[in-house]
């Protein structure tokens, strides 16, 4: 019985240090800001010390979202400012936990912003239900309550286990950083400061590349690409897989995944005053030809059917679906990024209409 | 199955709760039971080959018992060759038969076959040797239940590298089974922790740095990179083995068996002999009570000692692994046992005084990491290659790189071992006041949680012999 109630005591003991360590704001702050964790953190602490004067809009997303509020940052026209914690390779269930530690009381925004690819669910060939990723990068956001979504998300008992015990036991999760750490203590340290002082300005002032993908061919019949001499080598991969891949068979995983995390932040705020609206990214330089099948209760619609949610035009951004403007098959240049966002400010601007005094 | 996975622990918890909470007399059923899936998860055919030792050596020691005389050894000799048959054609087959093509200059693997060396061989055989010897000299009364034996054989904690027990020492504990004392579980608990973290934050850490060295000898010349790769070994090793033998005498030690120290750290030692006192010591006792021993000891002479301690050695060395490079790291410390021998047994074998004592344990060091050597590299000419890089003046530029706090952790370690070799604390600490214990246990975790390498699985380095 005493062996028994020591081994207890000593394991409770274990999880106290663990948590003092990894669940309080300490370790956070001298993540590598280089890391997927880092990179979270880094725009989550911009935004908490943003100066916020005026209605407030916040967008969302991926790498397609990163250089979205350059442009819009001093912009008073618009009657709204906007920001973004967009962060590259993260997806809906990330945002989630993001909107929740940016937004304690979900009074902050007065709409927050969202992209999504398409309209209809098209499926995908990852399953992001699985990406271990989502584990790092929101991590030193989870709490122990949400051990069982957060981990049942998750499809299989191995991930699930994974992600159930990171959350019990941070330190599995940042073990690859902390012992990063150990090795170079100073120069991280030294980062980690560097990256709290300048940060703010490497999101908001950052100037995407000029290089565009003009001269690139598509025959989408014979499912070719015509390359122009000087372009980058990676090119090719990178369109041949974007565009030649195929479609996978749809099986409603990407829509399952996609429906439960929009809902989730949907839940965040409802009955708020904070409006949620969505809207099509531009699709490429090459858009199909043909699109996806339309779906009258995808994910997407079904968000546009609740109060609060405001679903724009699906095509709005397709003027900007030139390659002039994009720099690879995903991704605008800064003269691309420059008039999506001015467009989209603008236009998100009206869709909210004048802001409450 | 690894000692240091989940899965492993997921099956310690289910065959822990079975056991205890399983009458008396089912719990041999449960824990052989649980012993052969252990072995069967590594390679279900095997344990045909492991009942069939076990069948024989149940038999033979049954029948030396009922026999006299000539027919007593003719039995013993039996079981002592289905074993070396055994062991002989799963370990030594291809190492014979690619000498042999060298002999008669055919292609290199001429004779070879396709041999998996089967997991534990060389440890459970060795422990089935003991037994029908020890039964010949009646110094063990043979087992008659065949499911009591066949669990002495099997028992999952030390079936795969030992410690190698002797059939007395296990069925002391076994037939006069006593529930474990408080102490002793914590003990345990304390012991699979501490193997846990050798394992998995310095063993494995080491290994990277080993592995980085010893794949590809000639891409790192110089004396620094080979210091490094070879005492990166020196630690991996020592690491490794003393983890697993803590995880399986803690794990034992959770079910009621007790069993003896296999490392006392060794590499304090002040000579080869001493670090043979501290190192591997069941294999030390076994080589010692059934070769060294049964060859006459130092029983007939002075040359004859000297014969009987080499052969001793070299046998040794040729049980981890059929390459002559075991041979010669035998060889190797048959030789310096030998000289400590001939400089006087006293020197050796008394602790000097603590001005000498710090020149003696690092030179002990020295010759013990050089002798690795022969142990770790892939090839006798890779052996001969580092040895002239180590002591070649050429220092070279280094890529084999120590990380800072690896070395402040073998600091660290080093310090606790000195702490250890003067209060001996650690068995202490299970009797001791809660808040030490569970300050021990909470560092242990962590280094495991944080330090540990676990994005790849290092086998036990033992695990290959």
């Amino acid at each position: 019985m005493r062996a028994a109630l020591i081994l207890v005591a000593t394991l409770a003991g274990y999880a106290a240090v663990e948590n003092l360590i990894f669940n309080t704001s300490w370790y956070p702050k001298i993540v590598n800001p280089d890391s997927s964790t880092g990179r979270v953190e880094l725009f989550l602490w911009n935004e908490h010390k943003r100066l916020k004067i005026g209605p407030q809009v916040l967008a969302i997303g991926d790498s397609r979202m990163g250089f979205f509020p350059r442009y819009l940052r001093d912009d008073r026209q618009l009657g709204y400012t906007f920001a973004s914690i967009a962060v590259a390779g993260s997806t809906p269930r990330d945002w989630y936990y993001m909107f929740r530690d940016v937004d304690p009381t979900r009074r902050r925004y007065s709409a927050i912003v969202i992209p999504v690819e398409s309209y209809d669910d098209p499926e995908t060939w990852d399953n992001h239900a699985n990406r271990e990723t989502d584990l790092h990068y929101v991590i030193a956001h989870l709490r122990w309550s949400d051990m069982r979504e957060f981990a049942s998300s998750y499809q299989g008992a191995p991930l699930r286990g994974t992600a159930a015990l990171g959350i019990a036991l941070k330190g599995t999760v940042y073990r690859t950083d902390f012992q990063d750490l150990l090795k170079h203590r100073r120069a991280r340290l030294a980062a980690a400061d560097l990256a709290r002082r300048e940060s703010f300005g490497w999101i908001y002032d950052y100037v995407g590349t000029d290089y565009n993908v003009s001269g690139d061919q598509i025959d989408w019949k014979a499912k070719t690409l015509f390359i122009p001499p000087g372009h980058h080598p990676e090119e090719r991969r990178l369109f041949t897989e974007r565009l030649f891949s195929g479609e996978p068979p749809d099986t409603g995983r990407w829509s399952a995944f996609l429906s439960y995390w929009l809902n989730r932040i949907y839940d965040l705020y409802r009955g708020t005053g904070t409006r949620i609206v969505v809207f099509r990214l531009p699709r490429g330089p090459f858009p199909p030809p043909e699109s996806p099948p339309h779906k009258d209760h995808s994910s997407v619609r079904e968000l546009a059917s609740k109060p609060g949610v405001i679903l724009d035009d699906e095509h709005y951004f397709d003027s900007l679906e030139r390659p002039e403007l994009f720099q690879d098959p995903l991704h605008l240049n800064a003269q691309g990024c420059a008039e999506f966002s001015k467009m989209l400010g603008k236009h998100v601007s009206e869709l909210l209409g004048p802001a409450a005094k | 199955m690894l000692f240091s996975t989940i899965s492993f622990f997921e099956f310690l918890a289910v065959v822990l709760a079975l056991f205890y909470v399983s009458p008396l007399r089912a719990r041999k059923y449960i824990l052989l039971a649980a012993s052969y899936f252990f072995y069967m998860s590594w390679n279900p055919k095997f344990i045909v080959l492991l009942l069939t030792l076990t069948a024989i050596d149940y038999t033979a020691a049954l029948w030396i018992e009922r026999s006299e005389d000539r027919r007593r050894k003719l039995f013993l000799i039996i079981g002592l060759a289905g074993n070396l048959c055994f062991l002989g054609f799963f370990k030594y087959y291809n190492f014979l038969g690619d000498n042999l093509a060298l002999l008669l200059h055919r292609p290199p693997h001429a004779f070879a076959l396709a041999i998996i060396l089967p997991l534990g061989i060389s440890f459970h055989t060795f422990q089935s040797m003991s037994y029908i010897v020890d039964v010949y000299r009646d110094e063990q009364k043979p087992i008659r239940n065949p499911v009591d034996y066949a669990l002495f054989i099997a028992f999952f904690p030390q079936l795969v590298a030992g410690p190698i027990v002797r059939a007395r020492e296990f069925f002391a504990d076994f037939y006069a089974w006593v529930h474990p004392k408080s102490e002793e579980v914590l003990r345990g608990a304390l012991l699979i922790m501490l193997g846990l973290a050798k394992k998995m934050a310095f063993a494995d850490q080491f290994a990277q740095i080993a592995d980085a060295y010893f794949s590809n000898v000639a891409a790192h010349p110089g004396a620094i990179s080979a210091w490094r790769g070879v005492i990166a070994f020196a630690l991996q090793i020592f690491f490794d083995f003393s983890g697993y033998t803590d995880m399986a005498i803690g794990m034992a030690l959770l079910l009621g068996f007790r069993f003896p120290q296999n490392f006392r750290r060794p590499y304090l030692a002040f000579s080869i002999t001493d670090f043979w006192h501290r190192w591997h010591m069941s294999l030390s006792r076994w080589l010692r009570d059934y070769l060294y021993i049964s060859l006459g000891g130092n029983r007939h002479g002075t040359l004859k000692t000297y014969r009987n301690l080499m052969l001793t050695m070299l046998l040794g060395g040729l049980w981890h692994g059929a390459s002559w490079n075991f041979v010669i790291w035998g060889a190797y410390h048959g030789t310096l046992l030998s000289l400590e021998r001939m400089s006087g047994r006293s020197l050796f074998e008394k602790r000097p005084n603590l001005l000498l004592y710090p020149f003696r344990a690092a030179l002990t060091f020295v010759l013990v990491s050089v002798g690795w050597v022969f142990f770790r590299a892939a090839t006798f000419a890779d052996s001969r290659y580092i040895i002239g890089q180590m002591f070649s003046g050429a220092r070279g530029v280094s890529d084999i790189i120590v990380p800072g706090w690896l070395i402040y952790m073998v600091v660290f370690s080093f310090l606790v071992a000195l702490a250890e070799e003067r209060w001996e604390f650690t068995d202490r600490l299970a009797r001791g006041p809660a808040w030490a214990y569970a300050t021990a246990v909470v560092v242990l975790l962590l280094a495991v949680e944080l330090i540990g390498v676990t994005d790849k699985q290092i086998p036990f380095v033992y695990f290959q012999f």
